[in-house]
């Protein structure tokens, strides 16, 4: 594959992004701006390998470059100012002291690009009491109120599990990205955007937060329960560990469910209207699992569905891998790691120009740009840029 | 850092978006688009946005105006009330969208069909629009007919199975989370096509974007796993891949309620049996992968909750973090995060008044540039700018 395209395709095609960001949710955002088009500068340490194993790499870190520098020497530090020179956007998200430590500051890049957009990530941001403290995205959700309000008894919270501040982050840092590159293009202004994981989550729970200060309410972990309808859960399925979700929101919703259901014990007018049905919400659930458990999740979706019952299978990963509806819309996107293997990856949520199909590429090998980036980008003649390999300064 | 002031100076100046999207997921989107400086002008059908309608309320008498799902996504906008469901109200509502720059819209294939509404109707009589259609399933494929809640999309979009315990009900996300997160990739969705129309002189377009697509999008492990199903794991992080991880990356309780511990690296893990006292369980062999043992899981939340037995929340986290440099945070409530030092330190949270529901704290826009928070106002009411806009 040749790195540099000949035509770059997206919309974002006229961007470099400088990437500094590991983990998840920094390479989500800059992966979700390297979909469409932008060209994603991935800079590593060439102490620490790009694993495969896992396949997470090829998922997040595919239609990026990658150059191997050492950021703690200062011949590194060199070479990354001048690329920064030549970029739009820095984006990082390691913890403030290591920024500070390798004297990487939004001030000193502005001396070598004046109008630059910078985002530091941490995982409590930049100021405040916690700055320093340490945050994955399992613990950014903690503090964000995600957990108190998960779990099937009250006093026992649980986590996601999925490191939920991670992806909100990730999709926060796009927002961000683009309406002050915008902004930059339009005035020649550059920014400096402080985004914290653990801030990105408040976001997605605003209505508690209104509740809470005005009126005192709180939601406790209680299963699946809404606070209104029902019946509203996973119920299980036939087959191990198989589970539809039925939501019934009004009262033909719940006479369509009654009627597949056919079982006289539902009959009864208590659960005519919807706060009847809060009442005997257990009953009711224990009758509607009864029939499920003797019934496949797929098929028993399809026939809810068809009477317009809100219900889903509970799919698991391999079953998202296989969904026909996200098949038949073309969701997915697939690369050719070798000859005989073909692998199947996410495709792009978000709708638009992006970078042309045919032109993605899985995650570039550590430093397997680095000399493209060095001499054709930044001019270096090759003397300069063999002494630096063999000073160990990049890879 | 500059401390500048964006009042005339923000991203979207001049842009004008038009919203008939109700609920969450197009709301958000464009409750985001306004706090960047877009006009937003909230299209709503006489009866108001279904979400006017969703409790928890702040008032007990008017429920038109004081639903905190409704307060809370439609901040900074205007709100115009006309019936598109009749002729005359459809032509104004192309009237409003002709000179729009986006418009958002939440019409399902069976909407469309209803209402007779082609995805190219508006486009066609304003070329330079960028339409946003955000439904659950979109407008083709097995699904599009389904019918749908934050629920449903969380068990399609593979993130049920994956919370709550093994054996046990898979369980959902709080609130709306298909709904944020579908929204915050509307703004996304429409801030490219900005880009390119404005940039790269591309005419306006059609954008068909899926809350089950974006959450099929979101999954932290690749959805293959080498062909092994990810597991629930209950109180604990689930393995990203068949090699799982050590103990101790778990929820736990504390004297006064729970810590989440993150992690899932031997060097987190080192670190954490240090703190405990106990190197020996890192030199032990059986705690190498909890998911291969997971006797050695019920071990060590053991040790570690009897470490924290006599110490708050508070002081484990503060302990952990600043002296073992360990990723770790108290569970918080809503009431306590909006007491929460660091919070208010960053401006986390708006107070902003309203002449129906009062006072409330709002999340403010998540992130600080340049020093400061984007501002936002409050949400309108049912038709207050109505007159501004129809004559």
């Amino acid at each position: 594959m040749s790195t540099v395209e000949i035509i770059p395709s997206g919309a974002l095609r006229h961007l470099r992004i400088i990437d500094l960001t590991r983990v998840w949710a920094g390479p989500l955002g800059t992966r979700t701006l390297a979909d469409f088009g932008a060209e994603v500068i991935k800079v590593s340490d060439p102490r620490m390998p790009l694993s495969r194993v896992g396949k997470v790499n090829n998922k997040l870190n595919r239609n990026k470059l990658n150059i191997a520098l050492r950021l703690d020497k200062s011949d590194g530090r060199d070479v990354f100012l001048d690329l920064v020179s030549i970029g739009d956007v820095v984006i990082e998200n390691f913890r403030p002291r290591v920024m500070r430590n390798l004297d990487i500051t939004y001030e000193n890049l502005l001396e070598v690009n004046p109008n630059l957009l910078m985002c530091s990530m941490p995982g409590f941001g930049l100021t405040g009491p916690y700055s320093e403290y340490p945050a994955f995205g399992s613990t950014a959700e903690a503090m964000a109120g995600i957990n108190s309000m998960i779990g099937y008894v009250p006093n026992r919270p649980l986590q996601t599990g999925l490191s939920y501040a991670d992806p909100v982050s990730g999709l926060n840092l796009v927002h961000a990205i683009l309406a002050f590159v915008r902004r930059r293009a339009v005035t020649g202004k550059g920014s400096f955007i402080d985004l914290a994981l653990a801030d990105s989550p408040l976001g997605t729970l605003g209505e508690f937060f209104v509740a809470n200060s005005a009126t005192g309410y709180e939601q406790h972990p209680n299963g699946n329960r809404h606070s209104e309808y029902a019946p509203h859960g996973a119920f299980r399925c036939f087959g191990n560990d198989q589970w539809i979700a039925i939501s019934i929101t009004n009262d033909f919703q719940w006479e369509q469910l009654k009627d597949e259901v056919n079982d006289i014990r539902l009959e009864s007018p208590d659960y005519d209207d919807i706060s009847g049905r809060k009442v005997n919400e257990e009953a009711i659930n224990r009758i509607v699992e009864e029939w499920t458990s003797r019934k496949d999740a797929g098929d028993l979706m399809k026939q809810l569905q068809q009477k317009r019952v809100p219900a889903a299978k509970v799919s698991n990963n391999l079953d998202v891998l296989n969904d026909p509806h996200l098949n038949r819309r073309e969701y997915f996107s697939h690369f050719r790691i070798s000859e005989e293997n073909i692998e199947k990856y996410d495709g792009q949520a978000i709708p638009g120009n992006q970078k042309e199909r045919s032109k993605w590429f899985p995650m570039r090998d550590l430093g397997e740009d680095s000399n493209t980036i060095l001499v054709e980008y930044l001019g270096y003649s090759d003397d300069k840029y063999l002494s630096l390999l063999e000073q160990e300064v990049i890879s | 850092m500059s401390s500048e002031y964006f009042a005339d100076d923000l991203p979207l100046n001049g842009i004008k978006v038009v919203e008939t999207a109700q609920g969450v997921s197009g709301p958000y989107a464009a409750k985001l688009l306004a706090s960047l400086g877009a006009e937003v002008i909230k299209v709503e059908l006489p009866e108001g946005d279904w979400s006017r309608k969703a409790p928890p309320f702040l008032s007990e008498t008017n429920h038109t105006e004081s639903s905190a799902l409704y307060l809370y996504n439609n901040t900074g906008k205007k709100s115009v009330v006309l019936d598109w469901r009749n002729s005359e109200g459809l032509h104004n509502l192309e009237n409003i969208i002709k000179s729009a720059d986006v418009f958002i819209e939440d019409w399902d294939i069976a909407a469309r069909k209803k209402w007779k509404l082609k995805p190219g109707f508006f486009i066609e009589k304003n070329p330079q629009l960028i339409e946003l259609s955000i439904t659950p399933f979109g407008l083709s494929g097995p699904y599009s007919s389904y019918k749908s809640t934050p629920l449903i999309q969380l068990a399609l979009g593979g993130i049920l199975n994956l919370i709550g315990n093994p054996e046990q009900e898979p369980l959902m996300l709080p609130g709306h989370q298909p709904d944020y997160l579908t929204g915050i990739n509307g703004s996304n969705s429409v801030q490219i096509a900005l880009w390119d129309r404005d940039l790269l002189g591309e005419p306006g377009k059609f954008l068909e974007l899926t809350m089950l697509e974006t959450l099929a999008n979101l999954h932290q492990a690749p959805l293959d796993m080498d062909g092994g199903i990810r597991q629930r794991s209950g109180h604990r992080q689930s393995p990203l891949s068949s090699t799982g991880f050590p103990p101790g990356v778990c929820t736990v309780s504390a004297k006064d309620g729970y810590v989440t511990f993150g992690g899932g690296s031997p060097a987190i893990w080192e670190q954490l049996c240090l703190m405990l006292g106990r190197l020996d369980l890192f030199e032990n062999e059986i705690f190498s992968n909890v998911f291969e043992n997971p006797e050695s899981g019920l071990i060590v939340d053991h040790i570690m909750e009897n470490w924290m037995a006599e110490k708050t929340r508070e002081e484990v986290f503060k302990e952990a973090s600043s002296v073992w440099m360990l990723p770790v945070s108290p569970v918080k409530k809503v009431n306590e995060i909006l007491e929460d030092k660091q919070y208010a330190s960053r401006d986390a949270f708006l107070n902003i008044p309203h002449p129906v529901a009062g006072e409330a704290a709002y999340p403010s826009p998540t992130f600080i540039v340049n020093g400061q928070k984007l501002k936002v106002s409050r949400s309108p009411m049912l038709g207050e700018h109505t007159k501004d806009y129809l004559w």
